[in-house]
């Protein structure tokens, strides 16, 4: 039975958002992208899910689909848990940082010297103040996590 | 005396030692200074055993000979002690394998049976030429291990001393009781390895552990002639051994010296094979007897104890190598070109050794090169082909172990009285320090330069006899015309004359010509041993002037020993000095020496026997003997005293000579470039070669999965998604082929 | 499609798509340049996205009429192009936002395929909770500016060209479906297997009946089977029209029903996966001694 032409786009398209959701994790070092790469991925399979099941006029791929959902958020809790401890330890949510599995003998890999960045820091919007300006801890203020 | 079985005897005499080894081997650790009692009381049963079975043999060979006024061989039967190695069908003769191997072979060949098998058994033998040769060997051990037992006092290698001495002891008896010339073979290198092992006896001396090394391998150019010599014995003859066998079928195995053989006129394979087989048995004998060209060895080999040295390197296993050519008798009889070549080089290493004595200053040295010449002498008698030359050896044997083995003793009473030192310039005059030793020292030289009535004169005389004899025949035709029968020491056949076509004397052979070059030869061979015996007399006596004469000087080494020896080293000395003093006169005036030998089973051969003459005193030969010893002695004492200093110095009169001399004619120079240099270049390379290419590549293997290694441990960067990259790429390509493989 | 000739000229310019999807990928993302060549190469990279994004759509499969074509080609474009956007965004939060939009995309692709609630749910569920969950450990763990690690990648081109290979590897297995499994691997429906035991009355009965096992018997090759030659009783080649109940107004009643009624014991077992989740979250992040959390502070410029 030749699937529809909507159910083989559909397909199409699941496998597009896979596959750029493993260029995602293969390539880029920051962990929280590559978890919203392998988000990305888990999008893809249900969009081929819900094909399929379309196809098959079956409601199966739809349940599968809210599991993977739900296994989705679980995931992305656990992980996101394990990301913080990653950068209690390091300092730097960078995968690169994990080197320690390398053979005995080999150095760290370290990045070369990259060109200076010609993204400005951003300049946020300075309100005028209004009114008493409230008193600031220095201290605090450099202590604020900054996005 | 024990009245045992002969065989039990002969048993007896070789295994006492061995067990008086082992013991000490085991126990001599325990028994401290005592360690000494299992070697020598084995020794002495040995000697005891030995003297006991020359004495039966001797009582049977003269019973003998009253019945028949001939001598007939005598010999025991050997006794078989246990059968080593049978191969069945191990040779077939050249007749069934139609190998062209020359006349003389395939002639011999077609004698033997058709497939022969390879046997040989641990066989003993006991004849006139074993006894005595038992009787000497056992009786200087037990006076040298005597004599050791004081010697070797404060050595911390006691044991292994005496453990060592038995065990040689064990080794020479074997070698001249074997009846088989592979377990010759066996027991040549066993006292090879004995005299290594004694020579470096202080291995930690540098000089005595490089001598011991040098005496080995110069043996084993010797032992390598004795191999292929027992090849070729094996390919000519089908057998190894000495005696007569039996084959499984009962048919006869001709033994080499069996008495089948003996009796055949034709028994000998003469020409290419068989003088090839003499020269190489030479060549053996000449490596264990010290003999031009091999007799570099021997006196570096003083470097071992002095009893050692009296032992092996003077009355024992340097004879080796005359028994050996003794024993061989009919083989070198049966081609006279190896026999000059034996007279040759055994007067040429004579009158060479002598010159090189004339100029040593250790008096060891002196002993050593003079042990030398007297074995030249010995094999200059036994190249003569004739019973009376071949006797006369023997008895030059026996009489130069006892003497030799007195001076070596001698100069080891001195080494231990002087605190190790040898060299002559720095004593003198010890006849007032030690007496004894002075006195037994003194007879020992008497009997070594040849002056009557000692040993050596009587010895020395036969063998100048025989050399005369070969240099002028017809003096001594007439002897032997005019008494074919009275005190006849050969072998009464009346086919006799049958056998004078054989012989060398005959004109009526037709090879008159041969028989002329000959006799010039061993003319010249007479002229330089007699001028040898001058040089004898004179180094002999130098030595002693120098060291016993004039005024008494002790070197500062000397400490408190500079005394005479104690009783266990003296009394040794006063024994042999009798036998030196004693034997010489009686073996030679009742013949009983020269008619005992004459009943060994190989120079009963015919064409030995042939050659037998009349016992009889040669008076000018005698008077010429003794002017050139007393010609020697004299100029020692001109020299010595004349110059109320040192001593004789040769070197004055000898000119540009001295320094040929003292270098020992650059022969160990000239090894030393010829074979030395070249083998340490060739070593060199094998060795650059072993380091760079083979254990390059041994290397080079080893570091291929390094290599590897250091290429693919890169992948492991502890990234982990350059392994999930890899993995996702090796998933791919799965896909891929399977997809290919898929396709339509 | 069309016989062996048409799949082998779309077999082509699908093989051009994913070679210019890789080259895309391959410039599109961070590789430690700046400046000139930065922009360029962006550039250059988002012209031959496009260009592969317009070759993948040219192969792509009619729909009925316009209007469906055009309101699924919206959406897709917007959920593949979000998807390109969130990899290759340097910042990261950027990288959220973009993923949001992917979000939306892809909510509307399910959507259209018919699945309403899961439409919804994805809205709610992944750019309502999941979402602002990274944006937070993004606010917490991020530092200012740009850092290093942000800017490079780790094996740029091998991971292009895996993506792009496989891509074009589904793709191809996709278009093949059209021409029937391979005859090593022809599965067949659940009613040709059934056809002696049972008699399916309905159309919805049957369609439930044929699907399951096919579903539950594809075999691991890319050519999928669920395309078998004979359906019992029913014709082969044309597509069959969508089973009427899942497009019907009650779907998430009746989806409601089929989760709860086959599916309660894996519902169950997902709220109890929740609950561990929580429960081990919370565990692992109380085992960290306090001085040891966020001890080593973000840096205000690039790590």
């Amino acid at each position: 039975m030749t699937p529809a032409p909507l159910v083989l786009d559909g397909l199409v398209v699941g496998a597009m958002l896979f596959a750029l959701g493993l260029v995602g994790i293969l390539a880029r070092r920051n962990l929280i992208v590559m978890f919203l790469s392998a988000e990305l991925m888990l999008q893809g399979v249900s969009v081929s899910l819900v094909s399929w099941s379309r196809h098959h006029g079956d409601w199966g791929g739809q349940m599968l689909v809210i599991f993977v959902l739900t296994v989705a958020a679980c995931e992305a809790a656990v992980a996101l848990v394990f990301v913080l401890q990653a950068f209690a330890r390091t300092g730097r949510l960078d995968s690169a940082a994990w080197q320690s599995l390398r053979e005995s003998n080999l150095p760290r890999v370290v990045d070369h010297e990259l060109p200076a960045s010609d993204a400005e820091a951003l300049q946020f919007p300075r309100l005028t103040p209004a009114g008493v300006q409230p008193e600031i801890d220095e201290d605090e203020a450099l202590e604020r996590e900054h996005v | 005396m024990v009245d045992l079985d002969p065989k039990t005897l002969l048993v007896l005499v070789p295994a006492l030692p061995l067990a008086g080894a082992i013991l000490t081997v085991a126990l001599g650790r325990l028994l401290g200074p005592r360690a000494h009692w299992p070697a020598v009381l084995s020794i002495a049963a040995a000697a005891v055993a030995a003297v006991t079975l020359l004495v039966g043999l001797g009582r049977e060979v003269a019973s003998s000979a009253d019945h028949d006024h001939a001598a007939s061989p005598v010999e025991l039967t050997p006794v078989t002690l246990w059968q080593w190695a049978s191969i069945p069908d191990a040779y077939q003769p050249a007749a069934a394998t139609g190998l062209d191997l020359g006349d003389d072979l395939a002639a011999k060949a077609e004698g033997l049976p058709a497939a022969i098998p390879f046997t040989i058994g641990i066989d003993l033998r006991l004849d006139p030429l074993t006894a005595v040769m038992l009787a000497v060997i056992t009786c200087v051990g037990l006076l040298v291990a005597i004599y050791s037992i004081g010697y070797m006092h404060d050595d911390p290698g006691y044991p292994r001393f005496f453990a060592l001495v038995a065990a040689f002891v064990f080794s020479m008896a074997m070698l001249v009781a074997a009846s088989n010339f592979l377990l010759v073979y066996v027991f040549w290198e066993a006292v090879g390895a004995c005299s290594y092992l004694l020579i470096g006896f202080w291995f930690r001396k540098p000089s005595a552990s490089a001598a011991a090394k040098k005496a080995f391998l110069v043996n084993r150019v010797g032992d390598f002639g004795l191999a292929v010599a027992v090849f070729l014995l094996w390919m000519t003859y089908g057998t190894l051994n000495f005696h007569d066998t039996l084959l499984a079928d009962g048919s006869p195995l001709p033994g080499i010296l069996g008495m089948e053989r003996l009796a055949d006129p034709s028994g000998y394979v003469a020409g290419g094979v068989g003088t090839a087989i003499c020269l190489l048995l030479l060549l053996a004998a000449c490596g264990k007897s010290a003999q031009l060209p091999l007799h570099v060895w021997l006196p570096d080999a003083m470097e071992g104890p002095t009893p050692a040295s009296a032992l092996i390197h003077a009355a024992t296993m340097v004879t080796a190598g005359v028994y050996l050519v003794a024993r061989c008798a009919p083989l070198y009889v049966a081609c006279p070109a190896a026999l000059t070549v034996v007279s040759i080089v055994g007067a040429t290493t004579a009158l060479v050794a002598a010159l090189i004595g004339t100029v040593q200053n250790d008096l060891k040295r002196v002993l050593a090169y003079s042990t030398i010449s007297q074995l030249g002498y010995m094999f200059a008698s036994l190249g003569t082909g004739t019973l009376l030359g071949f006797t006369a050896a023997i008895f030059h044997l026996v009489t130069h172990a006892f003497f030799k083995a007195l001076l070596f003793l001698g100069a080891g009473s001195v080494m231990h009285a002087m605190g190790g030192v040898i060299d002559m310039r720095r004593f003198g005059g010890l006849r007032r320090v030690m007496p004894i030793t002075a006195a037994t020292f003194l007879v020992g030289s008497l009997a070594l330069a040849g002056i009557a009535p000692f040993a050596g004169f009587f010895s020395k005389d036969e063998i100048l006899a025989s050399l005369h004899a070969r240099g002028w025949p017809d003096a001594h035709t007439e002897h032997h015309d005019a008494d074919p029968h009275e005190g006849h020491a050969g072998l009464d056949l009346p086919a006799a004359a049958a056998f004078q076509a054989v012989s060398f004397r005959s004109e009526s052979d037709g090879s008159a010509g041969g028989a002329d070059e000959s006799a010039s030869t061993f003319r010249t061979l007479y002229w330089m041993s007699l001028f040898t015996a001058f040089l004898t007399a004179f180094y002999t006596f130098r030595a002693v002037f120098m060291t016993f004469t004039g005024p008494t000087r002790v070197p500062d080494e000397a400490g408190h020993h500079a005394h005479e020896s104690p009783p266990v080293m003296t009394w040794p000395l006063i024994v042999l000095a009798v036998a030196a003093t004693v034997s010489g006169w009686w073996l030679f005036s009742t013949h009983a020496l020269a008619d005992f030998l004459a009943a060994t089973p190989s120079l009963t051969a015919p064409a030995v026997a042939a050659t037998a003459t009349p016992h009889a005193f040669h008076l000018d030969l005698a008077l010429q003997g003794t002017f050139a010893a007393v010609a020697g002695i004299v100029l020692a004492a001109a020299g010595h005293f004349g110059r109320r200093s040192d001593g004789p110095q040769p070197e004055r009169y000898l000119g540009p000579f001295e320094t040929l001399f003292a270098h020992r004619f650059f022969i160990d120079e000239i090894y030393t470039a010829l074979i030395v240099r070249p083998l340490e270049f060739v070593a060199m390379l094998s060795a650059w070669f072993d380091r760079s290419v083979v254990d390059g590549l041994v290397d080079f293997v080893a570091r291929i999965p390094w290599g590897i290694g250091a290429v693919v441990r890169r992948l492991q960067s502890g990234l982990v998604q350059r392994y999930a990259v890899a993995g996702a790429l090796g998933t791919l390509l799965i896909v891929l082929m399977l997809a290919w493989r898929l396709r339509g | 499609m069309s016989p062996d000739g048409g799949l082998s000229i779309v077999g082509t310019v699908l093989a051009v798509a994913v070679g210019c999807a890789a080259a895309s990928l391959w410039l599109l993302l961070p590789r430690g340049e700046s400046g000139l060549r930065e922009r360029a190469a962006r550039r250059f990279g988002m012209l031959l996205g496009a260009v592969a994004l317009g070759l993948f759509v040219a192969t792509g499969h009619r729909l009925g009429g316009v209007g469906e074509e055009a309101t699924f080609l919206v959406v897709s474009l917007v959920a593949v192009i979000g998807a390109a956007a969130t990899i290759v965004t340097r910042s990261p939060v950027y990288s959220a936002i973009w993923f949001a939009l992917a979000l939306a995309g892809v909510a509307g692709v399910l959507l259209v395929l018919g699945a309403q609630f899961l439409g919804v749910a994805t809205i709610v569920v992944y750019a309502g909770a999941i979402l602002v969950m990274f944006l937070f450990v993004l606010m917490l763990a991020q530092p200012t500016g740009m850092a290093s690690y942000d800017r490079v990648s780790n094996e740029p081109l091998l991971s292009a060209v895996a993506g792009a290979v496989l891509l074009g590897l589904l793709t191809l297995f996709i278009g093949r479906l059209s021409a029937g499994p391979p005859s090593c691997c022809a599965v067949p429906t659940k009613a040709a297997a059934l056809a002696g035991a049972n008699r399916p009355t309905d159309e919805s009965d049957e369609a439930d009946a044929a699907s399951e096992p096919a579903a539950a018997d594809t075999p691991n090759t890319p050519a999928l089977a669920g395309t078998p030659s004979a359906a019992a009783g029913s014709s082969p080649t044309t597509h069959r029209p969508s089973p009427p109940d899942m497009l019907a107004r009650d779907h998430v009643a009746r989806l409601g029903g089929e989760l709860f009624g086959r599916h309660l014991l894996a519902v169950e077992a997902a709220g109890v996966l929740l609950l561990v989740a929580l429960i081990g979250s919370i565990a692992i992040v109380s085992r960290t001694p306090p001085e040891e959390r966020l001890e080593a502070r973000p840096r205000r410029a690039s790590a």
